[in-house]
């Protein structure tokens, strides 16, 4: 059984088998081929393809068959000679002129083609290498190059991918070689003919593609590639980073272990007096740790196996294995939850202690911060700070680094509503009970010292030993009655509460490390500030002065009486006077 | 291959000047001027043929009349024009002389 297909040759309808009919077409793509650059090309092959239908419709009589087979249709190329047996006896074609357009368009020169044979990407590096005649490695390496120029090379490249037509026929890539388009040099492989005689009659058509069907067939092979790139060479990559992962889990999990051992052994009396960890309470220490250490530890152990098994191919571990894996790490999850709902629930109490001290009645107080750090016998001992030195300081930084729970001081400072200086200090911490926040509370170890007239506040203040984190606070209250003056020195000037302190400076002498306060009815005032407005208060009274005068100087003008008034009006109201608005 | 070279030309000249002188006989068809030229040993495939038949029509040396066919698509059939007739006399003349000189060449003019 074989297909049949009914063709029109010669005006005659003939039923061919289809392998008879491909090669009758290829014979006649052969014969329109050796013609094509014949002046009269339609002239004869019409004649041929009359004739041989006439040779096909004779047989069929003489056979009694109703299609034609293969052996018909090599008896007709045998009556009718190959291309090869024309030459013999038609030399004259070649001294005819060709006028024939549509095959015309043979040029001798070279065309842009992208070559899909020697393609890394798409093909364009080399066909600008057979364009230019180049070694295709040198243009290759100037592309990658221009990559590096800001990435116009990519851009370049698509826009070439886009505007190059790609050589698929072999006319094309003869083309693009720039080997003469040699019609005997045809292969007679069917399909490669069939195909190149396709191309050549839509070469018209194509040429003039609109950009957007270019464009369209670019992203289709732009997919194609990207889908190659990732089978290809886009998996060795995937493999390179899948081994990097491997390599810096592996040292990222040895290095949590040696960590956690570190912790747990040799760090472990004095790591937790380090913020945050001092936060940590002493029992759930090793819990905490070690839950900790498996939520971090399982998700790069899995990513590690996930890379493992991308880079060769195989499955490091088994199902069972890596879903008790995840069921550690769910347990682990959940015990760090677990201890941080606990921890935070010991905030959950507040609890203050005050603790007041009277001070004598003094008319000024100088309020400064003590500089040198405070040592506990054992930090003295820890530090080697040697007791038989005398006059030994060591000086504390106020930056507040990461590892040190804030614990600086607030310094507030208030009227006295009884006249009498005093000092509150108000100890505040959080707690799970209150009981328990109290006795952190009490557990702040805090000193200032007065000597006279001078307060001198340490800037921090101490947990004692064992006393873990709970958010603990230390206000100072200063209470001095009205027209008291305070002296700040400048190292205090952080810790004392919503004063604009830094902007007190006096400005006349800016050497000062200190600014002078006052004690008023409104609260504390600057005394540089005051003196500033008094001045400002007095040149507008004597404005006000002058203006009075001037208004009544010049009675008719109402122009000006009106300027002066508005003036006055102004300057009224700057010095608080209340302004009848009917004058 | 020069002998090749020769042949070839020889044939081609002599081919334009039978099929003239096939067609002068009288109106005829092209595959019946191809069996003709088979019996007479001259050409061996039929392709070759169209392509001089086309040239000798273009130069106005023939003519052809479309003939209905009984087996198939009407048929051309080609005639000499007054032109072809001019031509082919002063071939036949050629010919005479070639003749005579390839007898001359061969035999020498003495004999």
């Amino acid at each position: 059984m074989e297909k049949t297909i009914i063709i029109n040759i010669g005006n005659t309808i003939i039923h061919i088998e289809e392998s008879a009919y491909e090669l009758l077409k290829a014979y006649l793509n052969e014969v329109k081929q050796y013609f094509a650059n014949h002046a009269d090309d339609l002239e004869i092959v019409t004649d041929i393809e009359n004739r041989i239908a006439e040779l096909l419709t004779e047989q069929l009589e003489e056979q009694k068959k109703k299609v034609v087979d293969a052996g018909n249709v090599n008896f007709v190329i045998g009556q009718m000679g190959r291309v090869q047996d024309f030459d013999n006896a038609e030399a004259t074609t070649e001294e005819e002129p060709v006028v024939n357009a549509s095959f015309q368009a043979q040029p001798t020169g070279k065309k842009l083609y992208r070559d899909m044979d020697e393609r890394v990407i798409a093909g364009v590096c080399a066909g600008i290498a057979h364009y230019l005649d180049f070694d295709v490695k040198w243009i290759r390496l100037a592309a990658v190059l221009t990559v590096f120029l800001g990435g116009t090379g990519i851009l370049v490249y698509a826009l070439l991918w886009i505007i190059m037509p790609k050589a698929t026929s072999r006319i094309e890539k003869m083309e693009m070689k720039g080997e003469p388009a040699n019609l005997q040099g045809f292969q007679k492989n069917l399909d490669e003919e069939l195909q190149a005689v396709r191309e050549r009659l839509s070469e018209a058509n194509k040429h003039a593609q609109p950009v957007f069907a270019r464009l369209g067939n670019f992203i289709g092979e732009f997919v194609e590639w990207l889908g190659r790139f990732i089978s290809g060479t886009g998996q060795v990559i995937f493999k390179l980073i899948a081994i990097v992962i491997v390599i810096f889990g592996v040292l990222f999990l040895l290095g949590l272990i040696v960590g956690v051992a570190a912790f747990q052994g040799f760090w472990d009396a004095s790591i937790y007096e380090y913020f945050p960890f001092s936060i940590v309470n002493e029992g759930n220490r090793g819990v905490i740790l070690f839950s900790a250490f498996i939520v971090c530890f399982i998700p790069v152990l899995a990513l590690v196996l996930f890379s493992i098994r991308v880079a060769f191919g195989k499955q490091a571990i088994n199902k069972t294995l890596s879903f008790a894996l995840l069921i550690i790490w769910l347990a682990g999850a959940a015990a760090v939850g677990y201890q941080a709902a606990k921890i935070s629930s010991e905030f959950k109490q507040h609890a203050e202690l005050t603790q007041t001290t009277e001070l004598k009645t003094l008319p000024t107080y100088i309020i400064d911060i003590d500089k040198s750090k405070y040592f506990s016998r054992e930090d003295s001992i820890a530090y080697h700070i040697d007791a038989n030195q005398k006059n030994q300081v060591v000086v504390d930084d106020f930056e507040d680094g990461p590892f040190v729970s804030p614990n600086n001081i607030r310094i507030n400072i208030n009227k006295s509503e009884n006249g009498v200086s005093r000092i509150v200090q108000k100890y505040e911490s959080q707690g799970k009970t209150f009981r328990s926040a109290l006795q952190n509370a009490q557990n702040i170890s805090y000193s200032y010292s007065s000597k006279d007239a001078s307060l001198v506040f340490n800037p921090r203040f101490q947990l004692r030993k064992g006393t873990i984190w709970r958010n603990q606070e230390v206000w100072i209250n200063l209470e001095v009655p009205v027209g008291t003056k305070l002296v700040i020195k400048r190292d205090a000037y952080r810790y004392v509460n919503n004063y604009g302190t830094w902007d007190c400076d006096d400005k006349e002498s800016d050497s000062n490390d200190y600014s002078t306060w006052i004690m008023t009815d409104d609260g504390l005032k600057c005394v540089a500030q005051l003196k500033e407005e008094a001045v400002q208060k007095k040149k507008l009274n004597q404005e006000l002065i002058d203006l009075e005068a001037m208004k009544k100087s010049k009675v008719a003008d109402t122009i000006y009486q009106d300027s002066v008034s508005n003036r006055i009006r102004e300057v009224k109201q700057e010095l608080g006077i209340n302004v009848d608005e009917n004058q | 291959m020069i002998a090749e070279n020769t042949q070839t030309q020889m044939r081609k000249g002599i081919l334009e000047y039978c099929v003239l002188s096939i067609i002068a006989r009288g109106e005829i068809y092209a595959s019946d001027i191809i069996a003709e030229l088979r019996s007479a040993k001259l050409l061996v495939v039929e392709g070759t043929l169209y392509p001089l038949l086309t040239r000798l029509k273009n130069n106005g040396l023939l003519s052809y009349n479309w003939v209905e066919s009984t087996s198939g698509p009407p048929r051309k059939y080609y005639t000499l024009t007054e032109a072809g007739k001019g031509i082919l006399s002063q071939l036949d003349q050629t010919w005479q002389e070639l003749a005579y000189a390839v007898g001359i060449s061969q035999k020498g003019a003495n004999s």
